[in-house]
C-alpha cells in the first residue's frame, strides 16, 4: 500500500494539482478588475550567468504588460550540502555561453565567481522598491558583471551605476537579503534564477516562454 | 565515420523521458552516431533528492510534457528494481540495434502508464511493444556482463563531472538537460554535420 502510494499515487497527485489554474486565474482576473498589476517575483544572483540571462531575458519579455518585475537578489540558496555544488558552479560558465548567445551576448566571463563577490550588489539591491530604477541597475549590473568585463568587481563602478539609476547613493541591507533567501525557500524554489508568478515558480533561465505564456494566459497580456 | 555523441540517461528521470524522441531523432538529422547510456537513477547511487526539488520537477515535467505535446502523469517511479531492469534490458536492447524502441517504449509505460518495469507483465510489454523478445530480455537481466556496462556508463557520467541526466557529451562538451539538445544541435549544424543541408 505505502509503496503504491510513493510510486503512483503521490507523484499522480502532484501533476493532477499542478493543472489546476482556476484559482489563479480568478486572483489575476480580480487584480485586473481593482485596476491592479500583476507581480512576478525574480529571484536572483549577481553571481550567476543563468540569473544574468534571465533577468535580461524575462526584462524584455515583460515589456508592455502591466506587471511589476519584483527583482529580489539572494546570496544563500541552492541544495543543502549538495555534492555536486563545484561541478555547477564550472558548467553554469559553459552553459551561460549558450545562453548568452540566445540573446544575442557574449559571456565575458572564463570562471564562477564567488557569491560573497557580489553580496555587496544583493544588499543594495534588496533594499529598494521594484520600479524602472531598480530594473535598469540590476539588468545593466547583470550585463556588465557577465556580458562585458573580466576579473575583480570593483564596487566603486556599480555605484556610479546605482547613482545613474535612482539619483542617491546605495544603501546596503544585508538583512533584506535574508528576507529574499527565506521567500525565495518558502515559494519552493531551491536554486536561482526562479521565477515566481501567479502561484508557480519556473527555473527563469529555461523557461522564459512558458512564463510569458502563463502570464498571457492570466490576462497579463502585452498591450503596448 | 560518424561524430560520436554520448547520451546520458536514467528510466528514473522524468527529464531523460522527455528529451528521448528529440535525442534519438537527431541521429536521423545529423551525421552523428548517437550512443545511449542508461545510468543508475542518483537516489540509487546514495544522493539524496529534497522533496521541494521532487515536487518541482514532477510539476515542471508537466508543462513541458504538454508543451511536447507528449503523455505524461501516469507514473510509476521505477527507483529500485523497476530502473535496474529497464537497464539491463536496454543494453540487450543496444546489442540488437532497437535500443530506440526500448527506450521510448520504457519511458512511455514508467511516465505515462503507470507500468512497473519491476514485475514480468509490466516489463514484457515494454519489450515486446519495442519488438524485442521476452526470452532474450529475460536473460539479460541476470548477465554479468550486461549490468557491468551499466556501471561502467554510470561510472563515467561521475568521471567527466556531471551529476544529472540526460546529458550530452560532444567532443567533451557536455549538454545538460533537455532544455540543451536544441543548443546541441546547433553546434552539430556549426560542425557541418546537418544531413539536411
Amino acid at each position: 500500500m505505502r509503496d503504491w502510494l510513493e510510486r503512483e499515487l503521490g507523484p499522480r497527485l502532484i501533476v493532477a494539482a499542478s493543472t489546476v489554474t482556476l484559482p489563479a486565474l480568478a486572483m489575476a482576473r480580480a487584480r485586473q478588475i481593482l485596476g491592479r498589476s500583476g507581480r512576478l517575483e525574480m529571484y536572483f544572483g549577481f553571481d550567476d550567468p543563468a540569473s544574468a540571462y534571465a533577468v535580461i531575458d524575462l526584462g524584455r519579455r515583460l515589456v508592455g504588460r502591466n506587471v511589476i518585475f519584483d527583482l529580489r537578489p539572494v546570496v544563500q540558496r541552492g541544495i543543502k550540502n549538495d555534492p555536486a555544488l563545484e561541478p555547477k558552479r564550472a558548467y553554469a560558465i559553459t552553459d551561460g555561453r549558450r545562453l548568452g548567445r540566445r540573446i544575442g551576448l557574449t559571456l565575458s566571463r572564463s570562471e564562477a565567481i564567488a557569491p560573497q563577490k557580489t553580496a555587496f550588489l544583493a544588499a543594495w539591491a534588496a533594499a529598494a522598491p521594484p520600479g524602472a530604477p531598480l530594473t535598469r541597475f540590476c539588468t545593466e549590473a547583470c550585463r556588465r558583471i557577465w556580458f562585458e568585463s573580466d576579473g575583480e568587481i570593483e564596487a566603486a563602478q556599480y555605484e556610479t551605476l546605482w547613482r545613474e539609476c535612482f539619483g542617491a547613493s546605495p544603501i546596503p541591507d544585508p538583512e533584506a537579503v535574508r528576507l529574499n533567501e527565506k521567500k525565495m525557500s518558502s515559494r519552493g524554489p531551491y536554486e536561482t534564477p526562479a521565477a515566481w508568478v501567479g502561484g508557480r515558480w519556473f527555473f527563469a533561465q529555461d523557461r522564459s516562454a512558458q512564463v510569458a505564456d502563463w502570464l498571457d494566459e492570466l490576462g497579463w497580456k502585452v498591450e503596448r | 565515420m560518424a561524430a560520436r555523441v554520448d547520451y546520458f540517461y536514467s528510466f528514473r528521470s522524468p527529464y531523460s523521458y522527455l528529451s528521448a524522441p528529440r535525442a534519438f531523432a537527431l541521429a536521423d538529422d545529423y551525421e552523428i552516431d548517437l550512443r545511449f547510456r542508461g545510468v543508475i537513477p542518483m537516489m540509487m547511487r546514495g544522493q539524496s533528492v529534497p522533496t521541494a526539488k521532487r515536487i518541482h520537477t514532477l510539476r515542471d515535467a508537466k508543462r513541458e510534457a504538454d508543451r511536447l505535446k507528449m503523455p505524461f502523469g501516469h507514473i510509476h517511479d521505477p527507483l529500485g528494481e523497476g530502473a535496474t531492469r529497464c537497464l539491463g534490458v536496454s543494453e540487450h536492447a543496444i546489442d540488437l540495434g532497437r535500443q530506440r524502441e526500448f527506450v521510448l517504449s520504457a519511458g512511455q509505460g514508467i511516465w505515462s502508464e503507470a507500468t512497473d518495469p519491476a514485475t514480468e507483465p509490466g516489463l514484457r510489454l515494454i519489450c515486446e511493444r519495442a519488438g524485442l523478445e521476452w526470452e532474450g530480455c529475460y536473460a539479460a537481466l541476470s548477465d554479468p556482463a550486461i549490468a557491468d556496462r551499466v556501471e561502467a556508463n554510470t561510472q563515467e557520467l561521475l568521471d567527466i563531472g556531471h551529476w544529472g541526466v540526460p546529458v550530452f557529451v560532444y567532443e567533451g562538451e557536455q549538454f545538460w538537460g533537455q532544455d540543451r539538445i536544441d543548443d546541441l544541435a546547433l553546434v552539430l549544424s556549426d560542425t557541418g554535420l546537418d544531413r539536411r543541408l
